[in-house]
């Protein structure tokens, strides 16, 4: 039976263009190159074999692009292949993993390259490209709610950080009956997980940072439980702190989809095995604020693709932007029974050497949220702890089945199922 | 097809609050939209709103968006509209000054909350305010 198997990824460095020395004086150009040759690189294919390229980017204004495939061409030595741009918001390099594996089976290509940007940090200054001014969040959120429906739902106090962050957290401890002082314990220890796990990834936005106890230290506070509830991380959105939030992020990621992976690598192929993709307006739920339906209808399709059951899942990646979402996304997902994420996160399952693990890439605050980009940075770790290929964030438990979830602004759902291929 | 949202505004404008009812499966779809949100039907009758509603939840924000930023702090709320669809938007009536007014006010929901019409930013839009 024809397969479409990961053969290559590649990821830069998650962090501001203007100031880390990854990116520094780099171009949106360059660093989507950087990504692309690092992921075909990894393959062992070369340009040529590539068929057709889909190119990830959200903010137009930032890289001052659109139909991205023409200019890219000649960036990623692609010329007179095909190409086209996509968007799914914070999900797409998730939904590339199955348009990929789509071109694919149809058997329209044999090799696809997914690639993906995104400069969050700051725009071109004037007409000079090589001349860069940083952006205040208040103008990056001015861009990203175009994600948001501009005829009503913005136009009515929008607030995304209440609407995503603050109602989904309020809901989980009405739902479990946890107190807010249990539940901000709760989400310091996921806080603590993705740090520790963004600690060990140097590609993350927070590596150089160290862990959350490292940082408290370095802050001056004698314990991570002082640091976590001073004016360093207040409330972005009563209840949810800041840290619980995303971290925006400059950087690139690439994957290669092949449908004859033997012809060009000896490393371990993975299955793109299931995947599905739904779509909702705001507001995504009703009043009971989880599960939106349309997380629940995309894992049910993409496993029922994958002939799989929550019980097969090894390892899950689910959309962290808010971390709230690592606990009502794991649930939803099958990944652990309603209402007890919760516990396995205080209990320490849920970190890379535990017996489930979860979100160990380091998430979107951890790893950095370069929105089109991010998927395809726990694309990166899936394919790497697959393979063996992790170092010391090796899991410690085989690893035959990863399933991962994104939402692309505002709301994508993406769900992708890998299986270790042959 | 007629101008939807233009008319919506419009109408907003001269005191009334308008969605829309299902003909066929009987659903309310607020604000209108060109079909019914649930069954997807294009069989629809305008109707008014009652403008009343639940308070389901309700918080403030660090980062209001760019369209509110220079408003000040606001208090942001889900509302469970009588007639069944939920909504998004500014609650007035409500505390939301420190974490912990809005935790107590988070405490005693849901309460009724009713709807009213104000211009922000020359946009007639609908808030709602705690009785």
């Amino acid at each position: 039976m024809k397969k479409a198997q990961i053969i290559g990824v590649g990821c830069t460095k998650f962090g501001n263009i203007l100031t880390s020395p990854e990116l520094k004086d780099k171009t949106f150009q360059e660093i989507v190159a950087e990504a692309a040759f690092e992921a075909m690189d990894d393959a062992q294919i070369p340009p040529e074999k590539i068929d057709v390229f889909y190119v990830g980017n959200m903010l137009s204004n930032t890289t001052q692009m659109y139909s991205h495939a023409t200019v890219l061409a000649d960036w990623l030595g692609l010329r007179l292949k095909g190409g086209y741009h996509f968007d799914t918001a914070c999900s797409t390099t998730n939904t590339g993993l199955g348009i990929a594996a789509q071109s694919i089976l149809s058997g329209k290509y044999k090799n696809v390259l997914v690639v993906a940007g995104e400069i969050t940090s700051s725009c071109p200054k004037g007409v000079n490209p090589l001349e860069r001014e940083a952006i205040s969040p208040t103008t990056l959120w001015k861009w990203t709610d175009f994600g948001m429906d501009h005829v009503y739902g913005y136009h009515h106090f929008y607030d995304v950080a209440s609407a995503y962050g603050a109602f989904t957290t309020i809901a989980y401890m009405k739902r479990n009956k946890l107190s807010f002082e249990e539940m901000d314990k709760i989400m310091m220890e996921v806080n603590r997980a993705v740090r520790k796990h963004a600690s060990m990834n140097p590609k993350a936005i927070t590596y150089e940072r160290g862990s959350l106890e490292q940082e408290a230290r370095k802050e001056g506070f004698s314990s991570v439980e002082d640091y976590w509830k001073s004016p360093k991380n207040p409330f972005f959105a009563w209840p949810a702190r800041l840290f619980s939030a995303l971290n925006s992020a400059d950087g690139a990621t690439a994957i290669v989809v092949s449908g004859e992976a033997k012809k060009y690598t000896k490393k371990l192929p993975i299955d793109i095995a299931g995947f599905d993709w739904r779509t909702s307006n705001f507001p995504w739920g009703d009043e009971k604020v989880y599960p939106y339906p349309q997380d629940t209808l995309a894992f049910k399709t993409a496993y029922q693709m994958a002939g799989i059951k929550p019980s097969d899942i090894d390892y899950l990646y689910v959309h962290d932007c808010m971390q709230i979402y690592q606990l009502v996304l794991s649930e939803v997902a099958g990944y652990f029974p309603k209402g007890t994420a919760w516990k396995a996160v205080l209990d320490g399952r849920t970190m890379y050497d535990g017996d489930k693990p979860l979100n160990i890439s380091g998430g979107r605050h951890g790893g950095g949220h370069a929105f089109d980009a991010s998927a395809g940075m726990e694309i990166y770790e899936i394919v790497k702890q697959m393979r063996g290929e992790a170092g010391k964030k090796q899991m410690k438990k085989p690893l035959r089945v990863a399933v991962q979830h994104n939402h692309g602004y505002g709301m994508h759902t993406a769900v992708t199922v890998f299986k270790k291929g042959k | 097809m007629e101008p939807i949202a233009k008319k919506w505004y419009d109408n907003l404008a001269k005191g009334k609050i308008m969605g829309i009812k299902c003909k066929d499966c009987g659903a309310y779809t607020f604000p209108p939209l060109t079909v019914c949100r649930e069954c997807r039907s294009r069989n629809l009758k305008e109707v008014k709103m009652s403008g009343e509603g639940e308070l389901v939840m309700y918080s403030s924000t660090m980062l209001p968006s760019a369209k509110f930023a220079d408003l000040g702090k606001k208090a942001y709320g889900l509302i469970k509209l009588k007639e069944g669809p939920v909504f998004f938007t500014r609650i007035d009536g409500v505390k939301y000054n420190t974490p912990d007014e809005i935790r107590k006010g988070n405490e005693i929901l849901p309460v009724k909350v009713k709807a009213k019409i104000e211009k922000v930013k020359g946009m007639n839009i609908v808030v709602f305010e705690k009785k």
